[in-house]
C-alpha cells in the first residue's frame, strides 16, 4: 500500500502533472494495484499462512542498475529530455516493485526483496518510452515484462526458470505491436536511439562501463562476438558497395548500448563459451539483418535491436546443446600422433582474456576511425555523390537523412525533399508531397522553397544557409548554435560542402 | 537487462512453480488488448478529427451575400473577381508630396514614382473570408492553425502563413476548374492558362489606388469610416462601404494585411524578380490592418513579412492572372 500511494504522490509532481494524460496514467496505475491489493487482501483473509518476504541483494541487479544509471546521467547531461523523465522512473520503479510483490503473493507466500526491478526499469527505458499522452502504455509495458517473467517458463538444467529477459521480452513485444499497427510514434524510441550520440565519446564511455559488467558477469563472449559480427559485417559491406551499412556509423550507438546492456543477461542465454559466442554473433547477425528488412519495409529501423532479443532468448537451450555437441565431437574425435589436444576449457573460460581481446579490438576500431568521432556517412554532400553514382541504398539514404534534417527545422534539407518529389529522379514523383515540403522550406524563411512553391513549372536550388549549416554539420551531435559563422563555413568546407570552399 | 540467477524459485508450494491458466491469460488479455487499442488508432473511419478542421460554424449553412454552394465566393456574376484593365500605373511613393512615404516606397535614387503596365487580371473584391478558408479546409483536410477559424465566418481569415493562402489559390484554382459553376468568363481564361494566384505588389497596389495613384483606396485623406482600423478586431468584409474606392474593391485599406506573392526587395519592382535565394525570406504585404495607424493604410505602404508568419492582422485575397509571357 505504501508503494502505491507514494506512486499516487508522484503523480502530483510538476513533471507528472504537466500532462493530463500522463497524471491520469499514474493515478490509473495507482488505482490498479489498490485494486488487486483489496482483492488479494480479501482472499488471504482467511488463510492461516500470511505473506512475507526475504531480502536478496544480488550484485548482478544493483551492480547493472549502477551502470545503468550512469548511462541516464551522462546521456541526459547532454539531452535534458533525459533528466525531465526522472519523475517519470521513480514511477515507474514504484510500479515495478508493488507490481512484482503482489504478482508474487497471489502466488506465494515469499517475495524476494533486492534490486531486481531496477535493471528491468533502466533498461526497458534505455530503449523505449511511451510519450505523455500514451503513457499508460508504459505500465502496460511493464506489467507485461514482469508477468512474462512469471508465467512463460521453461524447465533449464533441472530449474524452472523465466525462457525470456523480461525488459527485452517487453521491448520485443510492444516494439512488434508498435510497427504492426503503424504506431511507431507515440514513442521517443527514434529519439532515444538517435540522441545517445549527442553526449561526447558515447562508444567509449559504453565500452568502459561494458567492462564492468564484462568482468563482475563473464558475458564478454556475448558482448564481444555481437560487436564482432556487426563490425566485422558493416565494414564487408562497406567494401563491397563503398558506402556504409548504416547510415552515420559503423555500429549506431544504441545497438552497442544493447550489446552490452539488453542481450547479456545470464539467466536467459547460453552458459557454454561457445554458446556465448554463437549467442552474441547470432545477435550481431540478427541486427544487422533485420536493419536492412525494416529499411525495406519502410519501417524505422532502431527496433533492429530489440525484435531478436526474445527469438535469441527461445533459442538458448538449442544453442547450448549444439555447443555442447561440438565440444563433445571435439573431444572424442581420434587425433593424429603428435597432434595437441584441444584447448583446455579453462582456457575458453578465461574471462579476463576475453575482455583483453575485447578491448584490443576496440581500439584497433577506434584507432580505425569506426566508433567515436567522425564518419564518412555524416555528411549530406557525401550520399548526394554516392546517390548520383548509382551506389547501392545511397538514394534511400540521401531522403532518410534530409527527412531527419528537414525534421529538424534545416530549411534547405525540406526544399532538397521537395525538388526530389517534383523531379522524381531519386524517388517516385509526387507533386502533393513536393508542394509539402516546399511549403515548409519556406515557412522556415529558406527563399527557394517560397520561390517553388509559388512556380510549378521550374525548380530552384540555393545553397544551405548559416542557419542550415548549424543543423546540417551537427552531424549525430549538439546543434552548432554559437560556432562563429568564419569556423562554420571551414567546417562545411572540410565536410564536402564545396559552396563553402569559395573564397 | 536485468540479470537472474537460475536458483530455484522461492515458492512455499509446488503449484506456484506452474504458470496455470489465469497469469498467461491476463498477460494474453494486456499484449492483445495493448495491440487492438493501438490498431483501432489507426484504424479507417477514426473519429478523431484532422488535424486543423474547422469547426462547423466556420462554414454555416448560408451566408448573405456569398454563396455556400460555390464555396462561399460572393453572389456576383463572376463570384466576386473584378477585372482591371490593362494598362500603366504610376507606382511607388513621391515623399515631396506624401510626407508619410517610407523610404523603401520610393523608385530609386533619381526617381519618386515609377511606371509599371500590367496586362488585365482580376482581383477579389473582398479579403478572403473565414467561410472560404473553411470550405477548403474541410475539402481537403489542409492542416490550417486552428486560430484560423477563431473570428466568425464573415470576418477576413487570419492566422495564415504565406505557403496556407497559396494552397488555398491553388486548391480554388483547382475547384473552379472543374466545376460547372464557374462563371464562362472566367472558364475561358482558366482554359487559356489564368492562374487563381495572390496579387503581385504591383497588382495589388495598381487595384488599390486606381490609374488616377491615390494616396488611400478612397482619395487623398484619411477617413475612418472607409477602413477598419484600431478597433482591436476585425470586422465583416465588406462592412466598410467605400463608393469612391477604385473598381469597387472592399477593405483594401485596414482589417487585416495582405499577402502578396512579391518578395520584399528594393524598388525599381521586377515582376520577374522572386528575391535572393541565400537571404531569409521575406514577403510583401499591402493594405495595413486593424491594429496600424493610419500611415500604413496608404495604397503605397510596404509591409514585409516572414512567409511562416501567422498572425490575427495577416490574412489576403486572391488575383486571377493571365500567363507569364
Amino acid at each position: 500500500m505504501g508503494l502505491t500511494l507514494a506512486l499516487l504522490a508522484v503523480s502530483l509532481a510538476p513533471r507528472v502533472q504537466s500532462n493530463a494524460i500522463l497524471a491520469g496514467s499514474f493515478q490509473a496505475a495507482a488505482a490498479a494495484l489498490a485494486v488487486w491489493q483489496a482483492v488479494l487482501w480479501l482472499r488471504l483473509r482467511g488463510e492461516p499462512a500470511g505473506r512475507s518476504f526475504q531480502v536478496v541483494l544480488r550484485p548482478q541487479h544493483y551492480l547493472q542498475a549502477a551502470v545503468q544509471l550512469s548511462v541516464f546521467l551522462y546521456w541526459g547531461y547532454f539531452w535534458r529530455p533525459v533528466y525531465d523523465h526522472a519523475w517519470l522512473l521513480v514511477g515507474q520503479l514504484l510500479f515495478a516493485y508493488a507490481f512484482d510483490l503482489l504478482l508474487a503473493w497471489s502466488r506465494r507466500e515469499r517475495y524476494t526483496l533486492g534490486f531486481g526491478p531496477f535493471p528491468i526499469i533502466f533498461s526497458t527505458n534505455l530503449f523505449l518510452w511511451f510519450r505523455d499522452d500514451w503513457f499508460y502504455l508504459q505500465f502496460v509495458m511493464l506489467a507485461a515484462g514482469f508477468m512474462g517473467k512469471e508465467f512463460v517458463r521453461w524447465r533449464r538444467d533441472g530449474h524452472s526458470t523465466h525462457i525470456f529477459n523480461p525488459s527485452a521480452f517487453s521491448l520485443g513485444l510492444f516494439s512488434l505491436i508498435l510497427l504492426a499497427t503503424g504506431t511507431t510514434d507515440l514513442t521517443w524510441g527514434q529519439d532515444i536511439a538517435s540522441t545517445l550520440t549527442l553526449a561526447p565519446r558515447i562508444y567509449l564511455f559504453l565500452f568502459l562501463i561494458g567492462l564492468v559488467v564484462m568482468y563482475a558477469f563473464s558475458i564478454t563472449l556475448v558482448a564481444g562476438s555481437a560487436a564482432i559480427v556487426l563490425f566485422g559485417s558493416s565494414a564487408l559491406y562497406s567494401a563491397v558497395t563503398g558506402v556504409p551499412y548504416f547510415i552515420d556509423s559503423e555500429i549506431p550507438s544504441a545497438v552497442f548500448l544493447g550489446l552490452h546492456l539488453l542481450v547479456t543477461d545470464p539467466s536467459t542465454s547460453p552458459r557454454t563459451p561457445l554458446g556465448k559466442a554463437v549467442f552474441g554473433a547470432l545477435y550481431g547477425a540478427g541486427v544487422f539483418a533485420l536493419y536492412a528488412l525494416l529499411g525495406a519495409m519502410g519501417l524505422p529501423t532502431f527496433y533492429d535491436k530489440l525484435l531478436c532479443v526474445p527469438l535469441l532468448n527461445l533459442s538458448v537451450q538449442q544453442i547450448d546443446r549444439l555447443a555442447a555437441a561440438i565440444r563433445a565431437r571435439r573431444e572424442a574425435a581420434p587425433r593424429p600422433a603428435g597432434m595437441r589436444a584441444p584447448a583446455p576449457a579453462g582456457l575458453l573460460q578465461a574471462n579476463p582474456l576475453h575482455m583483453a581481446v575485447w578491448a584490443l579490438f576496440f581500439g584497433a576500431m577506434t584507432v580505425a576511425g569506426a566508433t567515436d568521432g567522425r564518419h564518412r556517412g555524416d555528411t549530406v554532400p557525401f550520399w548526394e555523390q554516392a546517390c548520383a553514382d548509382g551506389r547501392p541504398q545511397a538514394c534511400e539514404r540521401l531522403i532518410q537523412i534530409e527527412t531527419n534534417y528537414c525534421g529538424d527545422n534545416a530549411g534547405w534539407a525540406c526544399n532538397e525533399l521537395g525538388r526530389h518529389h517534383r523531379e522524381g529522379t531519386v524517388v517516385p514523383a509526387d507533386p502533393e508531397r513536393a508542394l509539402e515540403y516546399f511549403a515548409q522550406a519556406c515557412e522556415l524563411r529558406f527563399q527557394a522553397g517560397c520561390v517553388n512553391l509559388l512556380d510549378p513549372a521550374s525548380t530552384v536550388r540555393a545553397d544551405p544557409r548559416a542557419l542550415d549549416l548549424r543543423l546540417l554539420l551537427r552531424e549525430a551531435g549538439p546543434n552548432l548554435l554559437d560556432m562563429p559563422e568564419p569556423m562554420l563555413y571551414a567546417r562545411a568546407c572540410d565536410h564536402g560542402w564545396s559552396f563553402a570552399c569559395r573564397p | 537487462m536485468p540479470p537472474e540467477t537460475h536458483s530455484p524459485p522461492l515458492s512455499d508450494s509446488q503449484d506456484a512453480n506452474s504458470p496455470g491458466v489465469v497469469g498467461p491469460a491476463i498477460l494474453a488479455v494486456l499484449v492483445l488488448g495493448a495491440a487492438a487499442w493501438l490498431g483501432l488508432r489507426q484504424a479507417p473511419g477514426d473519429t478523431e478529427p484532422a488535424t486543423g478542421a474547422p469547426p462547423t460554424s466556420a462554414a454555416p449553412a448560408a451566408m448573405p451575400g456569398f454563396r455556400a454552394d460555390a464555396w462561399f465566393l460572393p453572389d456576383e456574376v463572376e463570384l466576386g473577381f473584378v477585372e482591371i484593365a490593362a494598362g500603366p500605373f504610376s507606382m511607388g511613393a513621391d515623399p515631396t508630396t506624401d510626407p508619410e512615404a517610407f523610404d523603401n516606397e520610393r523608385w530609386s535614387a533619381t526617381t519618386a514614382q515609377g511606371t509599371v503596365d500590367l496586362p488585365a487580371y482580376f482581383i477579389g473584391r473582398y479579403e478572403v473570408t473565414v467561410a472560404q478558408f473553411a470550405a477548403f479546409v474541410a475539402a481537403t483536410g489542409f492542416p490550417a492553425d486552428p486560430q484560423a477559424f477563431d473570428t466568425p465566418p464573415d470576418h477576413p481569415v487570419a492566422n495564415v502563413s504565406w505557403p496556407d493562402a497559396l494552397a488555398y489559390c491553388r486548391w480554388l484554382d483547382a475547384e473552379l476548374r472543374g466545376s460547372p459553376q464557374t462563371p464562362p468568363a472566367l472558364a475561358e481564361r482558366l482554359g487559356a492558362g489564368w492562374r487563381i494566384t495572390l496579387p503581385s505588389e504591383a497588382q495589388w497596389e495598381k487595384a488599390a489606388r486606381g490609374i488616377g495613384g491615390q494616396r488611400y483606396p478612397w482619395g487623398e485623406e484619411m477617413r475612418r469610416d472607409r477602413a477598419a482600423l484600431q478597433d482591436g478586431a476585425t470586422v465583416p468584409v465588406g462592412s466598410s462601404p467605400c463608393p469612391e474606392c477604385a473598381h469597387g474593391l472592399l477593405d483594401m485599406s485596414g482589417n487585416v494585411w495582405e499577402w502578396t506573392q512579391s518578395p520584399l526587395q528594393p524598388y525599381p519592382f521586377d515582376e520577374e524578380d522572386r528575391g535572393d535565394l541565400d537571404a531569409d525570406a521575406l514577403w510583401v504585404m499591402r493594405g495595413g490592418s486593424f491594429t496600424d495607424p493610419a500611415r500604413n493604410l496608404r495604397t503605397t505602404t510596404r509591409g514585409g513579412a516572414d512567409p511562416g508568419a501567422r498572425r490575427p492582422f495577416i490574412g489576403f485575397r486572391v488575383a486571377f492572372s493571365p500567363p507569364r509571357p
